[in-house]
């Protein structure tokens, strides 16, 4: 057996049980060196206790079974705290870092380095710099002095990844590493992990929620469910097809040349309209542009804003809501110039847009479920306190949250649930347009999956016109049939999606597209 | 095995809730001693000539007597209910004037709200109890109780306002606001969220600040005057011969400290803030 084929880890019959509950239930599998396992699931899947168990941070009350072996060592009983003879590095994800706020990221990576190699701070500091030159398209490494709270998900990103590969790893477990990024970000970050890997030759055990790092790595993949595996194999075999019905509603979620959604036959009245509208991104002091933009989106239409952070599509989305003032131009909304209306007449207009963002705090976190739904219907309709119970009722049985106490608070939900809740909430307002703002960030394939039959039920139902603003090339086909791709505060293609899939003609949007569904279409 | 991990420090939640506790605890047994003032008593407010004049504690009398040979205990009991009694419509007007207006303006117009924001800002910087005693001079000494509401009030305005501008930055009111929802409706979530749910620690601190203020207001003779004596007008009476009678001024001014402790207690103001 050669030298990569040794396995690097092995385990047998694992299980983690706490309070009672089951989280993994006699897991077995193999990890040989320089190999690559996806681990997919949802949270309560078990794959987080069995990074828990690898990363040496169980706790007191993990009840924990079965064996496992590490390298050349003996196979020694699973416990919390176990002999170790490889190198094993915890890369951790962007969401909640576990990185101290007031303190600069460069040099609480840089202890970390130091302190695996019994080394000083200012070796570890050269270490970490070294391991992120060596990565491809890297932010320099002044990025990282910088605090994490003032730092993009994308620069926490290569400096932790800097981080692990500098500590030498022999078994790279990756939670969740690169969940929080675009897919262009997510497949230059998983381009550059996999050059280490082959340079350095760590095996990589990748838990993911969603299937976009996992389209981008193409390992072997274990599909684990309430503990237990419930299919296995390649990840482009199981993308072909799955056996078990839960892994194809998770397959449901990634995104597929060709699917993008049909040009639509009718042409609504126009609802938004844009002339001229200079929309540069904050902090723009370039010339003004010649041209401002001009657009319209049609009462029922969907239409997609795609580009990467600062490419100016927020900014665009910001300012046709009047979040941000614009220097010139003119928007209007319902046959009506906002720029001429009164701030109360503004507000009234704007009854009828509703938002649906991926943003968490994008509900008020101290309201209840309830009042969160109620209170369109209560500010802006004055219904009866029944007919809001009524409205309340239908709209959160049809996004799935029915069942779920009333006087629930919004902070305590999660993140799919609070994403839910925002629908239930667009369905009660009856928009006419509907602003969706990356939709699926942060959710698992399978609540993905539910998100966007949701969205499609909400455009079947109610009706509305579609602005969705998103890096995410794969969820704009879903949602949209027109697309407008923006680069640099400009807008470097637009028209129908499904054209513009076949046959892009920006290199931006050909870089996008890749991104996002892969190489295949092109 | 290791990973690139900091810990975060966790704030001591269950030490905060016992202190709550032992506040609220306090303010209830005040309360009750001072509903039963008159019963507790062994003779009636300012009944001069109980005992003997300047008697140290003894059993007969616990807590002594005082230069006019009043019982100590029964003027610390009387004293005590018309401090509280005097305080507890005070602490009212600063909630409303001071927390409740704080809430509201914030929600205003922009300009009209900053305005507001900074003349009141100003006022705060002012010593509370010097605007009392100024206020009091423009009425009488039947406003110490409103006086002393209105110059607790800026601080708690302030401190409401602060609190509802952090609100109106986040993204969940963005959002409101850009779907139409409208100031009042995110007035009422205020209200609903954050005036109700801080009304008890917030009226439990202004409890504490309007004590504060009456009791020195009366302590220089601004406030109560005799026969109604707080335990301020108590404590300015022993002036004259507490170093030799140290009873006459110690209890008084237990009761007092015991008070403004439970309400702060009560509050959950931190080390600093009880300081």
């Amino acid at each position: 057996m050669s030298d990569e084929r040794k396995p690097i880890l092995e385990l047998r019959e694992l299980s983690v049980t706490r309070g009672g509950v089951v989280e993994l239930d006699k897991l077995s599998c193999k990890l040989d060196r320089g190999e690559t396992l996806i681990v997919l699931g949802d949270d309560r899947s078990g794959k987080d206790a069995l990074l828990r168990l690898l990363g040496g941070f169980a706790e007191r009350t993990d009840a924990i079974g079965g064996t496992i072996k590490l390298g050349a060592g003996e196979e020694q009983a699973a416990s919390r705290k176990m002999r170790s003879p490889i190198r094993i590095v915890y890369l951790p994800g962007t969401e909640r870092p576990p990185l101290n706020p007031h303190a600069s990221t460069a040099s609480q990576l840089a202890r970390v380095v130091a302190r695996r190699h019994e080394a000083p701070r200012e070796s570890g500091r050269e270490e970490l710099r070294l391991a992120l030159e060596r990565l491809p398209g890297t932010p320099p490494f002044d990025a990282l002095d910088r605090k994490p709270g003032v730092s993009s998900a994308v620069v926490l990103t290569w400096g932790l990844l800097a981080a692990a590969l500098a500590q030498s790893p022999d078994l790279l477990i990756a939670d969740h590493a690169f969940a929080g990024l675009t897919p262009a970000e997510n497949k230059a970050v998983v381009a550059a992990l996999q050059a280490e890997q082959k340079r350095i030759g760590f095996a990589l055990l990748y838990a993911a929620r969603g299937l976009q790092t996992a389209a981008h790595i193409r390992g072997r993949v274990i599909v684990l469910r309430h503990g237990r595996v419930i299919e296995e194999g390649d990840f482009d075999k199981l993308a072909g097809g799955q056996s078990h019905a839960y892994t194809r509603t998770l397959f449901k979620a990634l995104a597929k040349p060709g699917d993008a959604l049909p040009a639509r036959t009718m042409r609504g009245e126009p609802l938004l309209q844009v002339h001229g509208l200079d929309f540069r991104p904050p902090g723009d002091k370039g010339p003004k542009p010649r041209d401002g933009l001009t657009f319209e989106l049609r009462r029922g239409a969907a239409l997609a804003l795609i580009g990467e952070e600062g490419s100016g599509r927020r900014t665009l989305m910001r300012a046709l809501l009047g979040l941000e003032p614009f220097t010139s131009g003119r928007v209007v909304l319902d046959q009506v110039d906002m720029s001429i209306l009164s701030a109360a007449m503004t507000a009234r207009l704007r009854r009828r847009i509703a938002f649906i963002t991926g943003q968490d705090d994008a509900l008020d976190p101290r309201m209840s479920l309830w009042d969160t739904v109620d209170e369109p219907l209560r500010a802006h309709l004055g219904l009866s306190r029944d007919m809001v119970a009524g409205h309340r009722d239908t709209a959160l049985k049809r996004v799935g949250l029915a069942s779920y106490d009333g006087a629930t608070v919004v902070a305590t939900l999660s993140r799919f649930d609070k994403r839910r809740l925002q629908v239930a909430r667009a369905i009660v307002s009856a928009p006419f347009l509907a602003v969706i703002d990356e939709p699926l960030r942060g959710l698992d394939a399978f609540a993905q999956s539910i998100m966007k039959e949701l969205l499609d039920d909400l455009r079947k139902q109610e009706g509305p016109a579609f602005l969705i603003v998103t890096a995410d090339v794969g969820v704009a086909q879903a949602l949209a049939e027109d697309a407008m791709f923006f680069k640099d505060g400009k807008v470097v293609e637009r028209g129908a999606l499904r054209e513009i899939l076949k046959n892009p003609r920006d290199e931006e949007t050909r870089h996008l597209i890749e991104a996002a569904l892969g190489e295949i279409l092109l | 095995m290791a990973m690139t991990a900091t810990a975060q420090p966790q704030p001591n939640a269950v030490l905060d809730t016992i202190l709550r506790a032992v506040g609220w605890i306090g303010l209830a047994s005040i309360a009750v001693a001072v509903s039963l003032s008159d019963f507790l008593a062994s003779v009636p407010a300012d009944t001069a000539n109980a005992g003997p004049l300047l008697a140290p504690p003894s059993e007969m009398f616990r807590l002594g007597t005082d230069i006019l040979g009043r019982d100590m205990l029964s003027e610390t009991l009387h004293g005590l209910s018309a401090t509280v009694r005097a305080a507890l419509p005070a602490m009212l007007v600063a909630l409303i004037a001071g927390a409740l207006f704080g809430f509201v303006a914030a929600r205003l117009p922009r300009v009209l709200a900053f305005s507001l924001r900074g003349v009141i800002g100003i006022l705060s910087a002012v010593p509370s109890l010097l605007l009392a005693i100024l206020m009091i001079g423009l009425t009488s000494r039947g406003w110490s109780g409103l006086a002393a509401g209105l110059a607790a009030a800026p601080l708690a305005f302030v401190r409401a306002f602060e609190r509802a501008e952090a609100q109106e930055r986040t993204s969940h009111s963005e959002y409101a606001r850009a779907a139409g929802i409208s100031a009042m409706t995110l007035l009422r979530r205020d209200l609903v969220y954050e005036f109700t749910q801080t009304i008890l620690s917030g009226a439990a601190r202004s409890l504490a600040a309007v004590t504060i203020i009456l009791s020195t207001v009366s302590f220089l003779g601004f406030a109560a005057e005799p026969p109604h004596r707080d335990l301020g007008l108590m404590i300015a009476a022993a002036k004259g011969y507490f170093l030799d009678a140290w009873w006459t001024a110690a209890f008084p001014a237990l009761a007092l400290t015991l008070l403004i402790l439970f309400a702060r207690l009560a509050a959950g103001l931190g080390e600093g803030e009880r300081a």
